[in-house]
């Protein structure tokens, strides 16, 4: 059965006829990368019809095909270490749609996050960790999707600095050797956002609430959409294809109503070093920058995202501006966190909204969820851990 | 190091034509640098712009001067303001990509191990120490309210049961509470290989040699297991 969209706020819902083009036109990477496997000059990790691809439009019309299943996790650092439901809705998600995955410990951070934040590494490092990543991947026989909106910029920037420096890919090449790995490349750059984007009708067709009067503002992510902006997806359909479409797609499949504010473009503050080290800077630009526009202009029920670094700096940054006068509140949560609370997974084991900081239960009443039930049994469950007993994973533990 | 009346330092004028010629020999540095016509729509868009004195506009001006004395002035503490979000860059007309020519800016100033950079950076130590020497960046065990009390008093969650509260993740990878995951030893090894060969570890001695050395022993007590 077909999802019927139907939104009353905003733009998010209206089509156009135009290819979007920007006037602008690049090299296409895909095709130049394709090149360098005919000549045996890289080795290609392609989309496999096991991975059951669905395709997508990005920017400039060009077809990218995201893999479903036969996936690789890339965890992101500030998912895992401080907002884990993201990372655990998303595979919650994959378990219900019976699709096929691994979460393993032979995986490091990108280091991209640092590197914006501090400048300590280079292009030869980064590429060299990015290989050693995708290589991982490879060996497995798995698509490679990445968690991190820091991570799919650094890997699109990666991956295409490989493909047009010869010398980069001769010393990322080197290091690999020495490592006793290959230099191998994926053939397309893909992240989580875009996963949860082409199965929003599937995942539609497990919510268990109705989000009829729910107001979404969506926060785009500036490593997502901004970074290799070419490749990233757009859809006629959604925003007529002049935003880009990833979790405002999903959150229209749900039939949540999209809202728009005047700042949607801007960044969230987080700055990379300025989250810790000039943290007033962050403060600030959540406030006036995000929250407010959010909350005065659209009247916003929850502000949605689709990276680690905006999340943690919306969601944080919130309780001290109280201090200033700045009596707005909107709670945080990424796209795949809220499609698994309308779609029936428990607040705490699952969506684990426990660990953010701007209060969530009032969304979590609206939509009609039990939260105090399920906080109950999670506080059972705990005290179950502690005297010695067994945790209910997603998964198995790889053997490897 | 001495400044001047703007917060600049004081160096010779063949340092900062190294600085220049290190820039402009940087490989991604002519795909950054193309025409500008001081439109200023990378700065109308710019987020830091609103609250820091800085200016994508005037970084992409100042490197096309090619004069080594403007340059300068924006190797202390102006390239540190960029939030590194590349709105510049998409919205730039002609493609320039002025936060990428702050990214090659900071590396030179960090490889340098410039006494701003090292100020700058001092209260980053923390995170560079669990990246480079662990393989991921932020474990729950850093989100402490003595570390982060403006995040409000709810921040006291992740210090009470933590032990617990991660073995409760369903993610059996995620049920650590020093690292964000728990990254296997072989696998730190290779990314100590990958520092050591790419340079990384050497840009770390130079902008804070306490770091490195905490570093390189818990490198060699990882790599000896």
């Amino acid at each position: 059965m077909a999802i019927e969209i139907s939104n009353r706020l905003g733009l998010a819902n209206v089509k156009s006829d135009y290819i979007h083009a920007a006037g602008r036109k690049l090299e296409n990477i895909h095709e130049q990368l394709l090149e360098l496997e005919a000549k045996g000059e890289v080795k290609v990790i392609h989309v496999k019809d096991e991975n059951k691809p669905k395709e997508a439009e990005t920017l400039f019309g060009w077809k990218k095909k995201i893999p479903t299943n036969k996936i690789w996790h890339h965890k992101s650092c500030g998912q895992c270490g401080n907002i884990p439901g993201y990372p655990v809705s998303f595979l919650w998600f994959m378990n219900q749609l019976g699709l096929e995955y691994i979460d393993e410990r032979n995986q490091t951070s990108c280091t991209a996050w640092n590197y914006h934040g501090s400048g300590t590494s280079n292009p030869v490092g980064l590429a060299a960790v990015a290989v050693r990543n995708w290589h991982r991947a490879y060996e497995l026989g798995l698509f490679p999707i990445f968690h991190c909106a820091t991570t799919f910029g650094d890997y699109k920037e990666m991956r295409n600095l490989l493909v047009e420096n010869k010398e980069l890919r001769d010393e990322v090449g080197r290091i690999m050797r020495k490592i006793g790995r290959e230099l191998v490349i994926p053939e397309y750059i893909v992240h989580y956002s875009e996963w949860v984007h082409v199965m929003r009708f599937e995942i539609a067709k497990l919510k268990k609430y109705d989000l009829s009067n729910i107001i979404v503002t969506v926060h785009p992510a500036c490593h997502c959409y901004k970074m290799i902006p070419e490749d990233c997806i757009y859809d006629k359909d959604i925003y007529a294809g002049k935003r880009t479409a990833v979790s405002t797609g999903v959150m229209l499949a749900l039939g949540a109503q999209v809202a728009d504010y005047s700042t949607w473009y801007d960044c969230c503050g987080f700055g990379f070093r300025h989250i810790l080290t000039e943290r007033e800077a962050s403060r600030s630009f959540v406030m006036d920058r995000k929250i407010r526009p959010m909350v005065r202009e659209a009247h916003s029920d929850v502000c949605i995202t689709q990276d680690t670094g905006c999340t943690t700096t919306l969601d944080k940054n919130q309780w001290i501006g109280k201090a200033m006068g700045y009596t707005e509140q909107v709670p945080v949560m990424a796209d795949v966190m809220f499609a698994a609370l309308a779609c029936g997974a428990d607040v705490f084991k699952i969506v684990q909204l426990q660990w953010h900081t701007t209060d969530w239960r009032p969304l979590c009443e609206k939509m009609g969820i039990d939260w105090k039930k399920s906080e109950e049994e999670y506080n059972a469950y705990l005290e179950e851990l502690k005297a010695g007993g067994k945790t209910v994973n997603l998964y198995e533990y790889p053997k490897s | 190091m001495e400044y001047d009346e703007n917060g600049v330092s004081i160096v010779s004028a063949e340092l900062k034509k190294e600085i220049f010629e290190e820039a402009r020999k940087d490989f991604r540095y002519e795909e950054y640098v193309r025409g500008c016509l001081n439109c200023g729509v990378c700065t109308g868009g710019c987020p830091p712009q609103r609250f820091f004195d800085f200016s994508p506009r005037i970084v992409l001006q100042k490197m096309k001067s090619k004069d080594p004395e403007l340059i300068w002035t924006m190797m202390d503490e102006y390239i540190w303001a960029c939030f590194q979000c590349f709105t510049c860059a998409m919205i730039c007309p002609f493609l320039n990509n002025p936060g990428g020519v702050i990214a090659i800016l900071r590396e030179i100033a960090v490889r340098r191990g410039f006494e701003s950079a090292r100020k700058v950076l001092k209260p980053y130590s923390r995170v560079l120490l669990k990246l480079t020497a662990y393989g991921n960046q932020l474990s729950p065990d850093m989100i402490q309210p003595d570390f982060f009390p403006d995040w409000g008093p709810h921040i006291g969650y992740a210090s009470t049961d933590l032990a617990a509260k991660r073995k409760a993740i369903p993610m059996p990878t995620l049920q650590v509470t020093n690292l964000a995951w728990d990254v296997a030893p072989e696998t730190m090894k290779e990314l100590y290989d990958i520092f050591d060969e790419s340079g990384v570890f050497k840009i770390i001695e130079a902008v804070d040699p306490s770091l490195y050395e905490i570093i390189q022993d818990i490198v060699d007590d990882v790599r000896s297991s």
